[in-house]
């Protein structure tokens, strides 16, 4: 099969992965690959909504998986990137509607419209998480650089690898004049905890909220500073040596965060 | 994958894959509702498949274990002596089952009402695979409150709405993630919140705000109406034809939403034309 | 307060027998917006004034409330253990130095949540419920079996919501699970009163016109959070703390100490923040 099928998962909530998951594809969108989302998060669907495509939803996986429509029915096109596409999850059922079995089939059959499929997991390890990494060949790994969220990312990162799935790391939502003053952890602490590789650092931004409200990816903001760290993690993805901005330039950050709010 | 499907008052079990493992997969489906679809009756599409009699004999026995009775079978020619020889009746290849011309003992009433209920879910899929069908040939949402490209005939046949079906009346607000279904019209005293289902075969009411999806006339009655007294649907469907609310947030107070030349149209309920127009 | 030992009370014969506890399980549907900080910061702040309090955490596997407590050196025994009969119930809770009235049973972590029968986890919140004034679940993120779990036993709920579209949405389908038997309140986390002024966040009318809960209390956003949770000290106790605060009057509102409406956090003017605090 052609695609790579990339789970992204975190095992604690709230660390950033639809919103990764969103701006990451989008990201990859607009360098010309063909990409389709695929939200696992059966019964807390949130995917469509990080994506503006709530409204258009007209069949979701889980009737793809019952025979209801086909899977081409169901995948929304997003209306800024022609190579985005999104398969919605259900809101009305829950994850026991379907198997790893039925999953790792459609992500199969996705496997051969698009370059990449990426497949949003929901929080925690129980069923809905054995099911987002059951079509999957690789997992990037979110974490927040704070402990609870670090213990549990090295939960699951053990459970990848007893899947054989490869683990990449991204570390989302870090505060550079935090680490500084000690009240965060660094990246290199991180890292060294979790021994993944790394595949982004991305700070923390006031509007990813509004953004993430709106339904539009910060990602597609012309000239935001987000929207560059994702285009730079997706030519990583791809392949490419690129280094990491260096998060310590105290005075760009430090007027940065002043002047917000 | 194997599929069970309403048609009518009966189910049609789609197998795309040996007997024996359709049979397990269907015992999984269904370990977690047992009496689901107890009582019914049903009948196989066997596709290309042709099976030794013995596993269809088994098959059948897997279903009469969740009380379905496995009356006949769909498939190739040679199917038909397969099915002679376990006692199943042999229904041709065609995908519709003629289970109408076969015998069988009057259903209970509260069984027919589940099947129904199921084939209304069945008959809203193939409502939305036509919608999703014109979606594509045409423009979605945005400002307007209309999706349907014109002049696409529509392939439904309208049901009537069978004689002493009940109006659903639900008091209190429906969360995300909840859903109701009815035969019938459909009342809601309480909010429709973002993420709850409205599926009718006749009108729907909600007095309170309708933030959820709502779909009207489900079984292709285009005269069905979606009244509310604030209508800011993430969706709103009546028989066929979708449409999305706009952007615009401003509370505009009670308003009644119906189909008029082939689009939604939305007008605040004092203007509502509440006359009962005849079919194009 | 923090430093004083206090005497938990020996039942003697003849008292008036104990009114049942109450069982509260603190949940969102979402993760990530403070289920586990409010849980240690409410019990904290609960045992302060005086209640017995245990703090149970039901998210086997990726147990947090330990740390968030700064308990996690003490843990030896967990819910699974005392559900399997491996040790007592007593063996199994972990006393807080700190805060002598709390205890806390923690979740397994190297074990999973379809492990834990659902039966057997309400009859323990019966049992919890007539030592303790107050029984409160962290509940895990999601709707799945672990979420099942957590709510089996409990007859009133904490939903925790930050002023976020998909927050609103997660905690409206835990309300629909929770059922209309429930006492269900709703606290508001990590609001920032200048980005609502500014339209880049929901009001806490906006998600109560969602949610139709009753307030229990509105948190704003603080940094001093993130940093109390990596050390394991509750802000709950830091008298300083404004989030701390919010925390206190909560629990006031929950003993019936307060019955006043709970305060929205307002947007800091320029001197405000330069004078007041931490912010």
């Amino acid at each position: 099969m052609s695609a790579r099928r990339i789970v992204l998962t975190s095992g604690k909530g709230g660390v950033g992965k639809t919103t990764t998951t969103a701006n990451l594809g989008a990201a990859l969108a607009k360098s010309g690959k063909r990409v389709v989302l695929v939200d696992a998060d059966i019964g807390l669907r949130n995917l469509d909504l990080v994506l503006g495509v709530e409204k258009r939803i007209v069949f979701d996986l889980v009737e793809v998986v019952e025979g209801r429509c086909q899977l081409r029915q169901a995948l929304i096109k997003d209306k800024r990137l022609e190579n985005l596409s999104i398969l919605p999850a259900a809101q009305t059922r829950d994850k026991t509607a379907i198997s790893e079995l039925q999953m790792t089939e459609v992500i199969e059959q996705l496997g051969a419209l698009c370059d990449y499929v990426l497949i949003d997991c929901p929080a925690g390890i129980e069923h809905g998480f054995r099911n987002a990494i059951a079509g999957a060949g690789e997992a990037i790994v979110v974490t927040t650089p704070e402990v609870s969220a670090i213990r549990d990312a090295d939960r699951v990162i053990g459970k990848l690898h007893e899947r054989g799935l490869p683990v990449r790391l991204i570390i989302n939502r870090i505060r550079p004049e935090m680490v500084r003053s000690g009240d965060m952890l660094g990246v290199d602490d991180v890292t060294e905890i979790l021994s993944a590789e790394l595949l982004g650092i991305v700070p923390d931004d006031e509007e990813v909220i509004d953004t993430t409200n709106r339904g539009e990816p910060i990602a597609l903001v012309a000239e935001s500073r987000l929207g560059a760290i994702y285009a730079k993690i997706a030519r990583r993805l791809e392949g490419e040596l690129v280094p990491f901005t260096t998060l310590g330039a105290p005075s760009f950050f430090e007027r940065l965060f002043r002047k917000a709010g | 994958m194997s599929s069970v499907r309403g048609r009518g008052r009966n189910l049609e079990i789609a197998v795309d894959r040996a007997l024996g493992a359709a049979a397990e997969e269907l015992r999984t489906q269904f370990a977690g509702r047992p009496d689901f679809y107890r009582g019914s009756r049903a009948v196989a599409n066997l596709g290309l498949l042709e099976p030794p009699a013995i596993e269809l004999a088994a098959f059948r026995d897997a279903l009469a274990e969740f009380g379905i009775v496995l009356d006949g079978v769909c498939g190739g020619e040679s199917v038909a002596q397969i099915a002679a020889e376990v006692d199943l009746a042999y229904l041709g290849v065609a995908q519709v089952a003629e289970v109408s011309a076969m015998p069988r003992k009057r259903q209970q009433r509260e069984v027919r009402l589940s099947d129904d209920a199921r084939s209304l879910i069945a008959d809203f899929a193939g409502a939305r695979a036509d919608m999703v069908r014109r979606r594509v040939s045409g423009p979605v949402g945005g400002a307007a409150t209309v999706v349907a490209a014109a002049g696409v005939a529509i392939p439904l046949q309208p049901r009537p709405v069978p004689a002493g079906v009940a109006t659903l009346y639900h008091r209190g607000t429906l969360r995300g993630g909840q859903a109701l279904h009815n035969l019938g019209n459909l009342v809601v005293v309480g909010d429709v919140n973002p993420g709850a289902e409205l599926v009718a075969s006749g009108d729907i009411v909600v007095f309170g705000a309708l933030r959820g999806v709502a779909h009207a006339g489900a079984q292709g009655d285009r005269n069905a109406r979606v009244i509310a007294l604030e209508l800011a649907p993430t969706q709103l469907r009546i028989a066929t034809v979708i449409a999305t609310s706009g952007a615009d947030r401003t509370k505009r107070g009670p308003e009644h939403a119906s189909i008029v030349d082939d689009r939604i149209v939305v007008v605040p309920f004092a203007e509502a034309e509440l006359k009962r127009e005849s079919h194009a | 307060m923090i430093n004083q030992v206090v005497q938990d009370e020996v039942p003697v014969a003849g008292d008036v027998p104990r009114v049942r506890g109450r069982a509260i399980v603190v949940t969102s549907g979402k993760g990530g917006v403070g289920k586990t900080t409010t849980t240690a910061n409410l019990g904290t702040a609960l045992a302060a004034l005086g209640a017995s309090v245990v703090l149970v955490d039901a998210d086997v596997g990726l147990r947090n409330l330990d740390i968030v407590l700064g308990l996690e050196a003490r843990v030896r025994h967990h819910v699974l253990d005392v559900l399997e009969g491996v040790v007592t119930l007593d063996e199994a809770l972990v006393t807080d130095k700190r805060v002598p009235k709390l205890r806390l049973l923690a979740a397994a972590q190297t074990r999973e949540k379809d492990d834990v029968d659902t039966a057997a986890f309400r009859d323990l919140i019966g049992t919890l419920r007539d030592r303790f004034d107050y029984v409160l679940i962290d509940c895990p993120a999601g709707i799945e079996k672990g979420f099942v779990n957590a709510i089996a036993g409990a007859d009133e709920a904490i939903v925790v919501c930050t002023p976020e579209v998909a927050a609103v949405r997660d905690a409206d389908r835990v309300v629909g699970l929770l059922g209309d038997d429930r006492k269900v309140e709703l606290i508001v986390n990590r609001l920032r009163p200048a980005l609502v002024r500014k339209g880049k966040m929901l009001s806490v009318d906006d998600v109560n016109d969602i949610l139709h809960l009753p307030l229990l209390g509105v948190i704003a956003d603080a940094p001093d959070v993130i940093v109390s949770t990596n050390r394991g000290q509750p802000v709950a106790l830091d008298p300083a703390s404004e989030v701390g605060e919010s925390y206190r009057a909560i629990a006031r509102r929950i003993t019936g100490q307060d019955s006043a409406a709970p305060e929205i956090p307002r947007e800091k003017t320029f001197l405000g923040k330069l004078f007041g605090g931490r912010s």
